[in-house]
């Protein structure tokens, strides 16, 4: 069906017309299609007698009649799809042919309408197409898609696709009545409303004996009102819960380690050793390394510069290497291998009062912005 | 660390029911071929296999270390010694270009059961190498066992549509999906469906948590990093991907940039065929990006963190114990220091010290002009190039916009394997390298 969905011009022509025709004994009752009967031709209204014709022996089974009767009806309007399988307009004539049977035909609304002659002819055939309705109606034992399809677009139509083929609202048809009355020169109908649901009658609040006291202003009086007191509160709340937040961000205690400390004095830092006892609780190496033709003691950061792991120092290898990504850095902190994309960061260092080093780790220091020189950055040693 | 006795007899159980397993399932292939009454040779193949399977099964059962089917050391040795990224990365891109190329040749269904086969014993033998177990046997790493096995299956299946599509519109038939468009019903048939294998995924999940415990470790903490570290297994590409680039472009801007790029496709797509089928003739450009794009740089990069990235993220063949000491020279430069130092051998421009902002800015793009260079004409003079020569009927039907968003998404998924390369070969590191505002591409 894929290939078929989009209809040329023609087929949505040929689809309307057969539709059309169908449609004339449902929708007799306005009298602008009962006009568009009277016009139709002899091709079409022979089309639609076949396939009321079809339905009227109470086939025994109402596919075949409906296959026979959308044969016909794409007879009259287009060539029959090829290959067998129904086209939309076959399909349509089809579902038209459903409804005409299972439509009772209701007389036209306007008395003062010419009897038409197309209408007059049909209005038999479909009266004994509607007799033949519960032999034609009954469900089909094997359902195919286009069958399915034809149902669905018989029964279940969403809504009107366009103006004209919208059912008038009761107002319009009120008006069109009225103007039918109008053109006829009857009495205008008049309208009557549906008489209203009666009201509850409302219960008058008791009124305070003349003088008794009103105690029920107290608390209006003390607070507002109770909308008032529903906000009071909420805000108060809110206004704790928030100075409660603030207070915990400052604890009694803090569990992380001093951003300064003390690693012990100069001389536990032999020249090119790399000492790894503080990673696990401060998360640094102290280092004794010769850098740029000086001798310095420096505090490396160990977090990588590419992604934030904690590279393990290689003693055999003499580097630091990170496990993410295979970042490597020198004795010095300077990157060589992977892809960090700059050396290891230097804390501040200094000698306190009583001689050890102490370490302060709000500081860092870049090298790739030229902080290294920075004398706070190392202590020689 | 080699394979030793007491190992061996732990996995000998397990290995003794996976053959059985495999020479069950020839043997049922067997029977259904002979109840087809086809292709009587095969039958006669997948029994002869089954029992050699079997045969398999009862040296891995015998209680006897030694007699454990495993792969020879020596040919061990050889697929280690061969291994590293290089050839891993050009090994399955030539694998890939060949299960293209002779894709009518591979979807035959007793090739690719044979194919199926030959996975399943390969991974039977090399499961008596302890390293090699210890790695796939790993509760993390299961999944991805599975995934291989999974793809290869799913992509045989859709290849295998696709070559009889092709083979059907060369004739000019319709292909099969036209056939049969009967459509089903949402309720119940697909409702339904996913009822049962919801229940039945359940089951699977439940079975599998009970039986692979979940792989916990040590407390976490900020100044201990496992070694390896790796991400989650769907994650590994990603972090391959890291190993060549800045954490803003392989962690940021490409991973952005594969899902943009996936929901840009439908609109730069202008190929009206291959529409609801499958087909590789139709559409061969889509269809060798995309798999490019998932297969070369997605599963196999996968597969690549999983089972051979070991401690400190270096490459360790399927068969090498993963030693945390392994040396690997892996020295890398940056471009300006390559063209400044390397090639007029002169150090890196420098701004004196307490330059002003101004003059360090102009060291700076001084220093890194060849980068700057190289990727302006990579990203701005490359497509319109692109455009008059090689995608000249693409330009033609795409116009501007569409030919624009393709070529730059193309260009930028194209620097990975770009970037990989430059590192394997000239031990590039960043091509652009501006570290004072961390920048590095």
């Amino acid at each position: 069906m894929a290939e078929k969905k989009r209809l040329s011009v023609a087929e949505m022509l040929a689809a309307a017309r057969a539709e059309k025709g169908a449609a004339v004994p449902v929708a007799a009752q306005t009298p602008t299609i009962a006009d568009g009967a009277e016009k139709l031709d002899a091709a079409e209204s022979a089309s639609l007698d076949a396939a009321a014709a079809v339905v009227k022996p109470a086939p025994p089974a109402s596919s075949n009649a409906s296959s026979a009767a959308a044969k016909s009806a794409g007879a009259a309007g287009k060539p029959a799809g090829a290959g067998g399988r129904p086209s939309i307009a076959e399909i349509m004539a089809l579902a038209r042919a459903n409804n005409a049977t299972a439509t009772p035909v209701q007389p036209p609304l306007a008395a003062d309408n010419k009897p038409k002659p197309a209408a007059a002819a049909l209005k038999p055939t479909a009266a004994k197409a509607a007799v033949a309705k519960p032999a034609a109606a009954k469900p089909a034992a094997k359902l195919d898609s286009a069958s399915i399809l034809a149902a669905a677009r018989a029964g279940l139509k969403p809504g009107p696709v366009s103006k004209s083929d919208a059912p008038p609202r009761p107002v319009q048809r009120q008006k069109n009545s009225a103007a039918d009355a109008v053109a006829s020169k009857a009495a205008p109908v008049a309208r009557i409303a549906p008489p209203a649901p009666l009201r509850p009658i409302k219960p008058e609040a008791k009124k305070p004996a003349a003088g008794v006291e009103d105690r029920r202003g107290f608390l209006e009086l003390a607070v507002g009102s109770f909308m008032a007191i529903g906000f009071t509160t909420l805000s108060v709340t809110g206004g704790l819960f928030t100075l409660g937040l603030a207070r915990f961000m400052f604890p009694n205690v803090l569990a992380e380690p001093p951003s300064r400390f003390k690693v012990g004095a100069k001389e536990g830092f032999p020249a090119g050793k790399v000492e790894t006892k503080f990673v696990a609780q401060y998360g640094v190496w102290v280092v004794n390394n010769e850098f740029q033709g000086q001798q310095q003691i420096y505090a490396l950061k160990t977090v990588c510069t590419h992604l934030g792991c904690t590279p393990n120092w290689l003693e055999a290898e003499q580097k630091f290497k990170c496990p993410c990504h295979g970042s490597g850095f020198y004795k010095d902190g300077v990157n060589f291998e992977g892809p960090a994309p700059r050396p290891l960061e230097r804390y501040a260092v200094h000698l306190a009062d009583d001689g050890q080093l102490e370490i302060d780790k709000s500081k860092t220091f870049h090298e790739e912005l030229g902080q290294w020189a920075d004398p706070e950055s190392y202590i020689p040693a | 660390m080699h394979s030793n006795g007491l190992f061996l007899q732990d996995v000998a159980g397990f290995l003794g029911s996976y053959y059985i397993s495999v020479a069950i399932m020839n043997a049922v292939a067997a029977f259904v071929l002979w109840q087809s009454k086809k292709q009587v040779g095969w039958v006669v193949c997948w029994l002869v296999f089954s029992g050699v399977m079997l045969v398999l099964a009862s040296l891995a059962l015998s209680g006897s270390a030694e007699l454990v089917p495993a792969l020879p050391p020596m040919v061990r040795n050889l697929v280690n010694a061969l291994s590293g990224p290089v050839n891993y990365t050009l090994g399955t891109t030539a694998l890939f270009s060949m299960l293209f190329i002779l894709r009518k040749f591979f979807v035959q269904p007793m090739v690719a059961w044979t194919i199926l086969n030959a996975m399943l014993v390969i991974m039977g033998l090399s499961m008596a190498d302890e390293n090699f177990a210890s790695i796939v046997m790993k509760p993390d790493n299961v999944p991805i066992v599975g995934l291989v096995f999974l793809l290869a299956f799913f992509t045989w299946l859709a290849t295998s549509q696709a070559v009889v599509n092709d083979e059907r519109i060369k004739q000019g038939l319709p292909p099969m999906e036209k056939l049969n468009d009967e459509k089903v019903l949402v309720w119940p048939d697909l409702v339904y469906t996913e009822l049962i294998c919801m229940v039945a995924v359940s089951a699977l999940l439940l079975v599998w948590a009970i039986f692979l415990q979940a792989p916990l470790e040590e407390p976490a903490s900020s100044v201990k990093t496992p070694n390896p570290s790796k991400a989650p297994w769907y994650f590994l590409g990603l972090q391959e991907m890291l190993v060549y680039f800045d954490p803003w472009y392989a962690g940021v801007v490409l991973p952005s940039l594969v899902v943009f790029g996936l929901m840009a496709l439908p609109y730069i797509d202008f190929n009206k065929k291959g529409n609801g089928y499958y087909s590789i003739e139709e559409r061969k450009f889509s269809y060798l990006v995309y798999q490019f794009g998932f297969f070369e740089l997605w599963i196999t990069l996968i597969i690549l963190g999983t089972f051979l990235r070991g401690p400190n993220w270096n490459f360790f063949g399927p068969f090498e114990y993963w030693s945390p000491y392994k040396v690997e020279v892996l020295n890398n430069v940056d471009l300006p220091q390559m063209f400044w130092v390397g090639l007029f051998d002169r150090p890196l421009p420098l701004a004196p010290a307490g330059a002003s902002v101004l003059t360090q800015v102009g060291t700076i793009l001084l220093r890194e002009a060849p980068g700057l260079v190289v990727m302006g004409a990579y990203l701005l003079l490359l497509p319109p190039l692109l455009a008059v020569t090689v995608f000249r009927k693409f330009y033609a039907q795409m116009g501007f916009i569409r030919y624009m968003v393709m070529s730059n998404l193309m260009l930028l998924m194209f620097t990975l394997p770009l970037k990989m390369v430059l590192r394997w070969t000239l031990n590039l590191k960043y091509i652009i390298s501006i570290p004072e505002i961390s920048l590095n591409f």
